[in-house]
């Protein structure tokens, strides 16, 4: 009797010692997002989103058996801290690849030092023009705004019959002045006459002067480059001083709290995102119901891209033979991501690569449509161009 | 041997980071020595951060001239509006210093070569742990020469009391804006050297919040001495960084910390005569 307990014990210890191995084979995954201050309404999402899809991935039996570790490191969404905790994950996590960071200014620090010691940097969030310059090693599924902007204008423009529009942005931002940039070439593009443009300052709540001007102009619709702080206030004060053009929005707008905020202002409003809430494809389905399964609070674009994203790298991953030698499975790993194409929460993705300023050979882009949303009794409508 | 690399490819940046720090917190003990509270120091730091990054991105100057251009433009800058901010003192210097910081933020935010909010990127590495520690150096000791010099005396005598200072034949303004303008010099150093190896720079990094930042190092350190901003400045980077295993709690343990050290040792962490107090007592206080 007392042998055969021994028996069991020496087993259950042998067990234990043989699935070690186990252990060791994981895959080590960086994650890098602001989770504390003003970015971490971006970063905990993304955090939330890379979770979930590790989790179900490791619940199906992982990738080719190893299991998916995630390492999380928060980078407080300043660029010193993204550079270390870049350098920690790369150099003494010796995690395979990274993802984030959360801001664009982040990636702009930290991204060289992934790309010199030759180690996938993948953004979820980065959207700014010229993140995939730094190197063959950067990607990022974000849709950027100069592919988004030209579908939202167009399309905006073919609903309501816009003949001429008037714009208005804040000039002292990165993430709405490159907005406005972007807008300013597609109004030119599609020649659009503009007939004035407004700035406002960040913390701004009082836009009635630029308003005002703006409706002196009798614009058929307002372009508005803005973060959806400021977005409410334009709105609301718009339809106070009598202005009954609709808005277009940029990636700003792109926030549900935004127009319970702004009531009826906000009616009619175009957004084009990389993700709808509205999808009906199966894997958005799934996302949408896991997430709110398991944080309790409806997702968002953010968090589906980093979803996504661990799906890219999972297919990947899938292709690579792992050798335990670190640099070549992180070569192995850059070299599979280009080829990976998947149907995700955000649609059918894949990647492209990116045209960098001086011709050398940069990093990976996302290639994705957009969806074009309408604003309808304060919610986003997917707009299908009845 | 070996654990040094790992360690040095690991935290490089990180001691990087503490050392333009020290360089900024001993900037600014320049001016608190002198009874200036100017908190124009972050903005001289962007503008050494900026001229220094355009030269090498456009001109392709080597960097050592860079870095000395880093460090006249702020000091030529600090010389011009130093005779009319320097007129102020106390709190409405610290007003018309961070006044003069906000200008230099929506000057850098609305010229078109500083790239505006979206700041510059792609500044090569140029940056080396020796340049930082030669710097270091010799501002160390450049600057304990001056405390023991005339000019240092001059100093002294301006913080303890101005009027007194002037009624013993001291010129007053000059020293006061000799201050100001070597401060300027070392921070657009610091910034010069910061904007090499972080690859990227953007105005809001030279706005208020580092203004505050650079005074608390140095404060926190204790300003009576040249080690004080120094350690504050090393206490402050690093502090963060041990922190991370706490994850969520670390802000809070960070700022738990420095209210601790400002409740119970109000001179700074670096007091010469509180230590010294303790190892004549035999460890009693």
């Amino acid at each position: 009797m007392k042998l055969t307990r021994t028996a069991l014990l020496l087993t259950a210890l042998f067990s234990t010692v043989a699935s070690l191995p186990v252990m060791a084979a994981d895959i080590k995954i960086g994650v890098t997002e602001a989770l504390t201050g003003g970015a971490a309404q971006y970063g905990v999402p993304i955090r939330n989103g890379f979770q979930l899809a590790a989790d179900e991935i490791n619940a199906k039996g992982g990738v080719n058996g190893n299991k998916i570790q995630l390492v999380i490191e928060d980078e407080q969404g300043k660029k010193e801290e993204g550079i270390n905790v870049f350098k920690k994950l790369i150099f003494q996590d010796k995690v395979l690849m990274i993802f984030g960071p959360t801001l664009s200014n982040s990636m702009f620090a930290a991204g060289p030092v992934a790309n010199a010691a030759k180690t996938v940097a993948f953004g979820t969030s980065n959207t700014a023009n010229g993140i995939t310059d730094i190197g063959p090693y950067i990607f990022r599924n974000s849709v950027m705004e100069s592919d988004v902007l030209p579908v939202t204008v167009a399309t905006a423009v073919k609903h309501y019959k816009v003949k001429q529009v008037a714009v208005i942005y804040g000039n002292d931002d990165a993430f709405t002045k490159s907005g406005y940039d972007v807008f300013k070439k597609v109004l030119e593009e599609q020649k659009i006459p503009v007939t004035t443009t407004e700035t406002y300052v960040k913390g701004d709540v009082d836009f009635k002067a630029q308003l005002t001007k703006i409706k002196g102009t009798n614009p058929d619709a307002v372009v508005c480059s803005c973060l959806a702080e400021e977005a409410a206030n334009i709105m609301l004060q718009a339809r106070g001083l009598g202005i009954k053009a609709p808005f277009i929005g940029g990636n700003g707008f792109n926030s549900p709290k935004l127009f319970e905020i702004s009531k009826l202002a906000g009616e009619g409003t175009f957004v084009g995102s990389p993700w709808s809430n509205a999808n009906p494809a199966p894997a958005n389905k799934n996302f949408v119901a896991a997430y709110q399964k398991k944080y309790g609070g409806e997702p968002n674009q953010f968090a589906a891209q980093a979803y996504d994203a661990m799906y890219v790298a999972a297919a990947a991953l899938k292709d690579v033979k792992l050798s335990g030698d670190l640099a070549a499975d992180r070569e192995a790993l850059k070299n599979a991501l280009p080829k990976v194409s998947i149907e995700g929460a955000t649609g059918p993705f894949k990647f492209r690569p990116a045209k960098t300023k001086d011709g050398k050979p940069g990093g990976w882009d996302a290639d994705q449509k957009p969806f074009i949303y309408q604003v309808q009794g304060g919610k986003f409508t997917l707009y299908t161009g009845k | 041997m070996e654990w040094f690399n790992d360690f040095w490819s690991t935290y490089s940046t990180l001691v990087f980071t503490v050392g333009v720090h020290m360089l900024l917190a001993l900037s600014i003990w320049l001016t608190l020595s002198c009874g200036l509270l100017s908190l124009a120091n972050a903005a001289f730091m962007g503008i050494g951060a900026y001229v220094s990054a355009l030269l090498t991105l456009n001109a392709g100057w080597a960097f050592p001239t860079v870095l000395l251009a880093g460090g006249i433009a702020p000091a030529l800058v600090a010389l011009v509006i130093g005779a009319p901010v320097l007129r102020l003192s106390g709190v409405y210097l610290a007003m018309a210093t961070l006044a003069f910081g906000e200008v230099v933020r929506i000057t850098v935010l609305n010229l078109d070569i500083t790239g505006g909010p979206e700041g510059l990127n792609g500044i090569p590495l140029a940056t080396e742990g020796w340049h930082i520690a030669l710097l270091l150096l010799l501002a160390f000791y450049g600057l304990a020469r001056l405390r023991r010099s005339k000019v240092g005396r001059a100093f002294e005598a301006i913080k303890e009391d101005e009027i007194a200072a002037r009624l013993m034949g001291i010129n007053v303004n000059r020293y006061k804006l000799l201050a100001f303008v070597l401060g300027g010099f070392i921070a657009g150093i610091a910034g010069a050297l910061n904007a090499h190896f972080t690859f990227f720079i953007s105005p809001r990094e030279y706005g208020f919040e580092p203004a505050v930042d650079i005074l608390t190092m140095a404060v926190l350190g204790g300003t009576g001495s040249l080690v004080g901003p120094a350690l504050g400045a090393g206490i402050l980077t690093l502090l963060p960084e041990l922190l991370r295993f706490l994850h969520d709690f670390r802000s809070l343990v960070n700022g738990a910390v420095l209210v601790l050290v400002v409740l119970f040792l109000p001179k700074g962490i670096w007091e010469p005569r509180r230590i010294r107090a303790f190892f004549r007592k035999g460890g009693q206080a």
